[in-house]
């Protein structure tokens, strides 16, 4: 066994450890709800990440620590397998019940979709990457088990797997910090990298506690608001209702619901300086006050185009419009506009849902839990084309710098970094135009349009989960299925340490030298 | 032993923002949610859990900015 595989299997095995930690600790839920046969789900799923992880982590325990290269296919691996293993709940319960052992769950045709491992590892991908497209056509009657599962995952998998391997089982030193940028991170609150984890969750559980208790004040009975909360912070955005939020009906829970998500959307070291009192943050930090710009302006024209379209009041207009575009613009994906209470996203005027869709390929801020190439990737493509085009103003002696969120980068510094977002932008669309092809091609041309189309892969590859109607156990087909995978792992890790993981992958299985 | 000595206790005051405000909103923060699940599901006491919730909640936002007031020398 070479070097590069015991790094990399040592370290898939502490995340598979993690992963089946967390199922233990989840045992309590089912315990909790008198779901008995959902806590033997959790500890019979809980063995099998625990023993791999583990057989892993003990064969290799004295491999070498990761270099860049082994930091992103532990990434890039390690993510496909919590999202495999991730599905055995959903996978053992469904069959369970199925089969009539001894349990107290109903068996519904929901919970029946997750007989097909297919569906289960879609699920569970689409929870851990913070997606939130679902292969439930009715949340509301999953079992309290598999909801909470749901929910937890999203929580998780917002902040990161190789964040909380690396705050629970801390191994001090340069490896931690290889594998923590290599899950798309790279902002630091301390010097440790260990220590800069474990804030981050600390701020993250306390923000879960404060939303909490903001929904319940809003009105949602208190497991819906604990379920929510979780989602709603980790900007993942799957719900226990069948509705989404559109089932409360309610503008003070959709109110509510706006700044959790945006709280999600904000880097956690702007959170750690606005907590330790320098609020200036808000406007100071370039991210944080685009965030709000962006957030605002798009709220705005999605307001005009649905006044204009198929909202009658301004009211209306505004409360869904706001809604949906802060829901997908921090990648959150709940959902206030569907067809029971007011006009589903997939009717929408194709302007507002392409509108949408921005929103969803922009995404949030770097450093925070929200999904799409990030804001200062876009703001480093505008400045970057602006510098590079009014240099053709200046004499060639001229030195000049590019100013970025108060950094004044050289020409060399300005150029990588220019390269580096123009690089993920151009991938990220190409990626975008392969998936909707594919989904034109596959699904019946009569019942979904380009916008819907586009929409659905944009939301899937940003990792937002709005959905204009194509994913379901049904109405999207294995292949698409299978494509809206890769949509969600490329778009959680931001495609570079998948693109890296497969070139070698493909070299040692010697497809091209 | 004190209390900030309490294995979990320490670790969430090594993690946080070193402030004792925070660090007991978070260590109280699950009895707080536990608390206002019980009084508003079983004992139909919701007028107590929603004082409850709005205490916790104005504790934290207006801790917050006290932290952020612009300190005179």
């Amino acid at each position: 066994m070479n070097g590069k595989t015991a790094t990399i299997g040592r370290d898939v095995g502490r995340i598979l450890e993690a992963l089946g930690g967390l199922m233990g600790v989840s045992i309590v839920v089912p315990l909790a709800w008198g779901e008995w046969f959902g806590a033997v789900a959790f500890g019979a799923s809980a063995l099998v990440p625990l023993s791999v992880g583990y057989g892993l982590h003990r064969r290799f325990a004295d491999a070498d620590s990761p270099s860049r290269l082994h930091g992103m296919v532990v990434a890039a691996t390690g993510w496909v397998l919590v999202g495999v293993f991730g599905s055995l709940p959903f996978l053992l319960i469904a069959w369970g019940v199925h089969l009539d052992l001894p349990s107290t769950l109903e068996a519904t045709s929901t919970l029946a979709a997750f007989q097909d491992p297919l569906n289960g590892i879609f699920e569970s991908t689409s929870g851990f990457t913070g997606t939130g497209l679902t292969m439930t056509d009715n949340e509301e009657v999953l079992p309290r088990s598999l909801q909470w599962w749901r929910t937890f995952i999203e929580w998780v998998g917002g902040v990161g797997v190789i964040v909380l391997t690396t705050a629970i089982l801390a191994r001090p030193g340069s490896g931690s910090l290889t594998l923590y940028e290599s899950e798309a991170r790279s902002e630091k609150i301390h010097p440790s990298i260990v220590s800069t984890v474990r804030t981050i969750w600390w701020i993250f559980l306390l923000f879960t506690f404060v939303s909490i208790l903001a929904l319940f004040l809003a009105g949602m009975p208190p497991w819906d608001a604990i379920n929510h909360a979780m989602t709603g912070l980790a900007t993942g955005g799957f719900s226990i209702t069948d509705n989404s939020i559109a089932t409360y009906d309610s503008a003070l829970i959709d109110a509510a619901l706006i700044p959790i998500m945006l709280l999600g959307s904000i880097a956690f070291p702007v959170h750690y300086l606005i907590l330790q009192g320098d609020l200036r943050n808000f406007y100071k930090d370039l991210q944080t006050r685009w965030v709000f710009i962006y957030m605002s302006v798009g709220s705005a024209l999605l307001w005009a185009f649905l006044y204009v379209g198929p909202y009658d009041s301004p009211g209306a207009a505004l409360r869904y419009g706001a809604f949906q575009f802060v829901s997908a613009a921090t990648c959150t994906g709940f959902q206030t506009a569907v067809d029971a209470t007011n006009v589903a996203l997939g009717a929408w005027p194709a302007q507002a849902q392409l509108l949408v869709a921005f929103g969803m390929f922009v995404g949030g801020a770097a450093g925070s839990t929200a999904g799409g190439i990030k804001i200062i990737r876009g703001l480093t493509l505008i400045k970057g084309i602006r510098y590079h085009v009014a240099d053709i103003f200046y004499p060639d002696s001229a030195v000049r710098r590019l100013q970025i969120n108060g950094r004044r980068l050289t020409e060399t510094e300005a150029n990588r970094e220019f390269v580096e977002a123009t690089i993920i932008v151009v991938l990220w669309i190409a990626f975008l135009i392969v998936g909707t092809f594919l989904l034109l091609v596959i699904l019946p041309a009569e019942e979904f349009s380009l916008a819907n189309v586009f929409f659905e892969v944009a939301s899937a590859q940003g990792n937002v989960g709005l959905s204009s109607g194509i994913t379901g156990p049904e109405s999207l087909p294995a292949i698409g299925k299978v494509a809206f995978l890769g949509h969600m792992w490329i778009g959680r890790l931001e495609i570079i340490p998948i693109l890296v993981a497969l070139r070698v992958l493909f070299r040692r299985g010697g497809m091209y030298a | 032993m004190t209390l900030r000595e309490l294995p979990i206790v320490r670790t969430i005051s090594e993690s946080g923002a070193d402030d004792r405000v925070y660090d007991g909103l978070l260590l109280v923060g699950p009895v707080v949610i536990f608390i206002v699940t019980i009084l508003s599901t079983i004992l139909d006491q919701s007028i107590i859990a929603e004082l409850l919730a709005l205490t916790y909640i104005a504790v934290f936002v207006c801790y917050v900015l006290y932290r952020g007031l612009p300190v005179s020398d």
